[in-house]
């Protein structure tokens, strides 16, 4: 059986007497594209801070790429092949795009000297590349504050790819982004996903969305891990219906609903 | 508009500048200069590098220290207790350039310890935790009579040199402002810019944000006491009250808003018009000029929150965006509605923005 990228195993955690995520265990495989999906406040968002390490653990573990990343520093995952988008857009306004690029590279680490020098070729040009590829040419000296928000999520997946990820989480990569531009989206995706064995894991409202990319879908409700399977399979789960729309429905239509 | 890239602008600044810096070398020579009008200018040297260190941690990284002037006074005291011999543990007079620079060295291990400490807090608490160190310093110094003689103070050998001195601090903040233009160049400099913008994202995208911080703030600290220690020779003598005042800081945060906060020339311009209208102005208003300078720093927040190199359209933060007031939504916030790019300007109304059509070829089109 294959390594698998991120894995994660009884992760608990809790803020003060409300527990947000409930032992909840999850994996990804190499270049498996996995979908979290749940209704607000099923502790999605929650459990990807855990996995990245902006929050915390209460219990649980985490194995990114074989290495325990459970108690280490927040700036070393980025290292370490886990990269992230945010629910609310998290770039450098007042820097340009291309220097928000630049500084997601991963080369603080490789010596104190590359700290105090300014961006080489080699990264310069990986940006531009990232930058043509996320259709953002014309922007590239501007602030990142001058952006729309659906650029600003592009922006934000763009950074995420400056550091040769093994495995990148996105947190409602679609929301506030026009239709046209989601197809647009979820074309780079597949592509990263095909040609570079990028894996991702995606927090997502958009079950359609989640539908096209997925293999494998992950539910959660209330914490917990409500039901996992593929797309087809969870649509047709009477559990996750009755999260999503009520007893009544999951009742009356025998889960033909969604 | 960006004025600040234009060719004429730049050409008359450049010339300005030069003309400045030529000045300044030549009129020690000039034969009617009074050496109190020199020390006067050292005095302001002193000030633009306060405003220069304070805006690498409260500018570029977005941790507002209102307890600055604890590393002048950290350096001046440290230095003074070296060469006085009223300190009664530390009896012997040390030589000149290795007290300045020991000074120096315990303004910056100091920072570095209290900021791995303090560093931690954000916004308005890191601000206050600040100043409280800053009156926790004065009292210790008051307080621990044997080495700092109490609130008497300490006196210095007198051993002025005026136009020495003058030359030093010149070269010195010379040398800080092309260290504070390289340095926003590097991706060191950059990463600070980050952790003002989004700390949590830096962090996330392999950003050491705790040890950038804590080192950019040790410098910040080691290069003020350094200005303290040199300071506290030239004064000859110094008091709790003197070396660590308030109004230290106040000056650094207002001169550096005034320019232009986190950039680079801001805290020197700033402060060069700040001593311009204390010396020349405030000159005939004695009784008033607490109150001017009250006005002005209102002024400033409401109507210049860019400062001076905001209005040529530099890329300075807004003091309003520093201090959290109105977050987000102060600024270039876009939002989307029906397709239709709508962007706020900078008095908040909207104002509509030629669609951009999306293109799927790159959007070069």
């Amino acid at each position: 059986m294959t390594q698998p990228v991120l894995e994660a195993r009884g992760v608990v955690k809790r803020f003060g007497g409300l527990t947000a995520v409930n032992n909840v265990d999850i994996h990804v495989l190499p270049g498996e594209m996995v979908g979290l999906i749940g209704p607000n406040g099923s502790g999605k968002t929650t459990l990807f801070d855990c996995l990245s390490r902006v929050q915390d653990l209460t219990e649980g573990s985490v194995m990114l790429n074989g290495n325990d990343i459970t108690n280490v520093e927040a700036h070393q995952v980025a290292h370490l092949g886990l990269s992230r988008t945010f629910q609310v857009i998290r770039v450098y306004r007042e820097l340009t795009v291309i220097e928000n690029m630049e500084l997601s590279v991963q080369w603080g680490e490789v010596g104190l000297l590359n700290l105090f020098r300014r961006a080489p070729k080699s990264v310069t040009d990986k940006a531009d590349g990232l930058v043509d590829l996320l259709m953002l040419t014309r922007l590239r000296d501007e602030h990142a504050g001058s952006l729309s928000g659906g650029q600003r999520r592009l922006l934000e997946l763009g950074m995420a790819l400056m550091s040769d990820p093994s495995i990148v989480l996105l947190d409602e990569a679609t929301s506030g982004v026009n239709p046209s531009l989601i197809e647009e989206i979820k074309e780079r995706i597949r592509l990263l996903n095909r040609e570079r064995g990028v894996a991702f894991l995606l927090v997502e409202h958009d079950i359609r969305f989640v539908k096209d990319l997925c293999e494998r879908v992950v539910v959660m409700n209330y914490g917990e891990k409500l039901a996992e399977g593929s797309p087809d399979a969870i649509m047709e789960n009477d559990a996750v219906i009755e999260a999503y729309f009520g007893a009544d429905v999951a009742d009356d239509e025998d889960g033909g609903a969604l | 508009m960006n004025l600040t890239q234009s060719k004429p602008l730049r050409i008359v600044a450049g010339i300005v500048a030069t003309a400045l810096i030529i000045f300044l070398l030549v009129l020690p020579q000039l034969s009617h200069t009074k050496d109190s009008e020199l020390f006067t200018l050292t005095l302001m040297f002193t000030s633009i590098a306060l405003c220069i260190n304070w805006n690498l941690t409260g500018g570029f990284t977005g941790y507002v220290d209102f307890g600055h002037a604890v590393w002048f006074g950290t350096g001046a005291y440290v230095t003074a207790i070296l060469m006085s011999r009223q300190s009664s543990l530390v009896p012997q007079e040390w030589p000149l350039i290795p007290s300045l620079l020991i000074g120096a060295l315990a303004a910056g291990l100091l920072a570095n310890l209290v900021g791995r400490l303090t560093l931690r807090l954000s916004g308005a608490y890191f601000s206050i935790a600040m100043l409280g160190f800053l009156v926790f310093m004065r009292e210790v110094i008051r307080v621990w009579r044997p080495l700092t003689n109490g609130g008497t103070g300490l006196t210095l050998p007198p051993a002025r040199n005026v136009p020495l001195w003058f030359y030093v601090e010149l070269v010195l903040v010379l040398a800080l402002i092309l260290f504070t233009w390289w340095l926003r160049r590097t991706r060191f400099g950059a990463s600070l810019v980050a952790i003002r913008e989004d700390e949590t994202g830096a962090e996330m995208r392999g950003i050491n944000t705790t040890r950038n911080k804590v080192w950019v703030f040790t410098f910040s600290a080691f290069s003020t006491g350094l200005f303290g220690s040199m300071w506290a020779y030239q004064n000859t003598a110094l008091e709790p009250d003197t070396a660590f005042v308030e109004v230290r800081t106040i000056d650094a945060v207002m001169g550096t808003m005034l320019g232009g906060l986190g950039t680079v020339l801001g805290p020197v311009i700033g402060m060069i018009v700040l001593y311009w209208l204390r010396e020349v102005v405030w000159a005939n208003f004695l009784d008033y000029h607490l109150i001017m300078q009250g006005l002005i720093l209102g002024f400033i927040v409401l109507y210049l929150p860019k400062g001076l190199m905001g209005l040529f359209g530099a890329d300075a933060v807004s003091i309003k965006r520093l201090f959290g007031i109105g977050g987000d939504d102060e600024e270039g916030r876009s939002s989307t509605f029906d397709g239709m790019e709508t962007a706020m300007d900078e008095d908040g109304n909207l104002r509509e923005t030629e669609r951009q059509p999306v293109t799927l070829d790159g959007g070069s089109s």
